[in-house]
């Protein structure tokens, strides 16, 4: 059997072993490569850096687990400079299972980090189902929609709730999105209704997709995938998850990369063999 | 290096492997991670929904409202949601068609809104928009650059998927080079599908060498 044969009837596990071990070995000895904050990641932090002191943003944790590893720091990274700016924030969900994910970061970065105060500084309203349904009714009235946060307490029992009822007390909403329901939904009935500015942050898969958005100005920026969480980190100057993932990344596309080369080498010899 | 002595990293370990498994070939370990997960997961949103939105939105203000008043626009969509488990038994199945229309007719209604307002208009817009107005000359080369492609890829990708006329001469050439930009398009996703891949591996191998060996930070 010739080197060519061997090659292209490789054990597909040894494939996958490669690709654990280019992944696995920058995470034990990272390689610290830098990373370039690209404009889409630029503009959302200047958009949050622009916002006045007590502004109101609406942060939506439309994301489960599996979509963690990519949004979860990203969420961290924005939630640190709303807060570090003294910012308000209202958080909702649409994904039931993404809930506990939103009370840790709220956890971590609010109260830990900058020691905010429940209902005064933020508030969380946990899962709002509905979707479309539900959104439309947000932008006209919040306390319609929200009638307790996360604990039970009504909504007229918060606060900080007194003074927003609408979508024109907003000043800035974003989305962390890995589906449906998420950033379409925020766009296509919520923007499209309300105006204001809109950001997403997105899981990479989708992320393709909301650049057109960005070129219509229906949002005001883009946090794509881990690569995107990694260049907030790097904007609010506090290197996380995505950061150190970032050399793993890098390198394992790399791998990928001498795959899809290699494999169109085998095809390209093979073709020219069968002539 | 050290373990953790938690219990329920040790699970969420033992569960992450169970699934990876599969890659070296499918086993009983793996049917077991899978069916904890699918179990789980709809447990947890039954329950979710039942105390969280079923429960204050719809049940207490119909029978439990305390010092509110009773709401009994609410029996409206009980019955409607009563009906669709009609569906269960072969005699009644017929009567899911009612929930089933209603959802459907206003999802129907805001779709079509949305689609307009949100998604044709500001697009249509966007396309032609650095072109009517009159600053295009104000553009840098390569803001008028992007324009120039976007409303090239538009216009030749929409000519390939126009098949009222025959693909040959300028038309064909324009279909043709609809299908480059289709093709970057699809290398576009196709790249952000693999780093997408690679960030869920990696999420998973800090946590396996973070929370539980404890071999990284």
């Amino acid at each position: 059997m010739s080197i060519l044969d061997r090659i292209s009837n490789l054990d597909r596990r040894i494939v996958f072993v490669a690709v654990a071990l280019a992944v696995i070995i920058p995470l034990l000895i990272p390689v610290g490569l830098p990373v370039e904050v690209t404009p889409p990641v630029q503009k959302v932090y200047n958009v949050i850096e622009s916002l006045p002191a007590g502004s109101v943003v609406l942060v939506s944790i439309d994301y489960d687990p599996s979509g963690a590893p990519e949004l979860y720091p990203a969420t961290l990274s924005v939630m640190r400079q709303c807060f570090a700016r003294n910012l308000k924030m209202v958080v909702i969900g649409m994904w039931a299972t993404g809930v506990p994910l939103g009370q840790r970061a709220l956890k971590q970065v609010a109260l830990d980090e900058y020691h905010k105060q429940y209902g005064v500084d933020y508030v969380n309203f946990g899962f709002r189902p509905g979707g479309a349904v539900m959104l439309v009714n947000l932008g006209r009235n919040i306390h319609d929609v929200c009638r307790q946060d996360v604990y039970g307490t009504p909504i007229e029992d918060i606060p900080m709730m007194e003074e927003i009822r609408s979508a024109k007390d907003i000043a800035f909403t974003i989305t962390f999105s890995m589906g449906d329901p998420g950033s379409d939904q925020w766009i296509w009935y919520y923007h499209a209704r309300y105006r204001g500015n809109l950001a997403t942050a997105q899981t990479a898969i989708g992320a393709p997709k909301y650049y057109q958005y960005m070129q219509t100005g229906q949002l005001v920026g883009l946090i794509g995938g881990m690569k995107g969480a990694a260049e907030y980190e790097t904007l609010v100057k506090q290197p996380g998850l995505a950061t150190i993932g970032m050399d793993a990344q890098s390198i394992a596309h790399m791998l990928i990369i001498g795959f899809i080369v290699l494999g169109n080498v085998i095809y390209w010899f093979e073709k020219r063999r069968k002539k | 290096m050290y373990m953790t002595t938690g219990l329920w990293p040790w699970f969420a370990a033992a569960l992450t492997l169970a699934i990876y498994s599969f890659l070296y070939k499918d086993n009983p370990f793996y049917k077991i991670a899978e069916y904890i997960f699918v179990g789980l997961s709809a447990g947890y949103w039954a329950s979710y929904m039942f105390w969280n939105y079923a429960k204050p939105n719809l049940f207490d203000p119909l029978f439990w409202p305390g010092d509110a008043a009773r709401n009994y626009w609410n029996i409206i969509p009980l019955i409607l949601g009563l009906l669709m488990f009609t569906q269960l038994f072969r005699q009644t199945s017929w009567m899911v068609r009612f929930p089933l229309t209603f959802v459907l007719g206003v999802a129907l209604g805001l779709q079509i809104i949305a689609t307009v307002e949100g998604d044709i208009i500001p697009q249509l817009a966007g396309t032609f928009d650095p072109f009517l107005k009159s600053n295009f000359a104000a553009y840098n080369f390569w803001q008028a650059a992007g324009s120039i492609v976007i409303l090239g890829g538009v216009i030749t990708t929409l000519t390939y998927f126009f098949f009222s006329i025959e693909h040959r001469g300028a038309f064909g050439l324009s279909a043709k080079t609809g299908v480059y930009f289709l093709m970057i398009s699809f290398g576009a996703s196709f790249g952000y599908t693999v780093m997408a891949r690679i960030s869920l591996l990696i999420g998973r191998l800090q946590f396996l060498l973070g929370d539980w060996l404890h071999v990284i930070k």
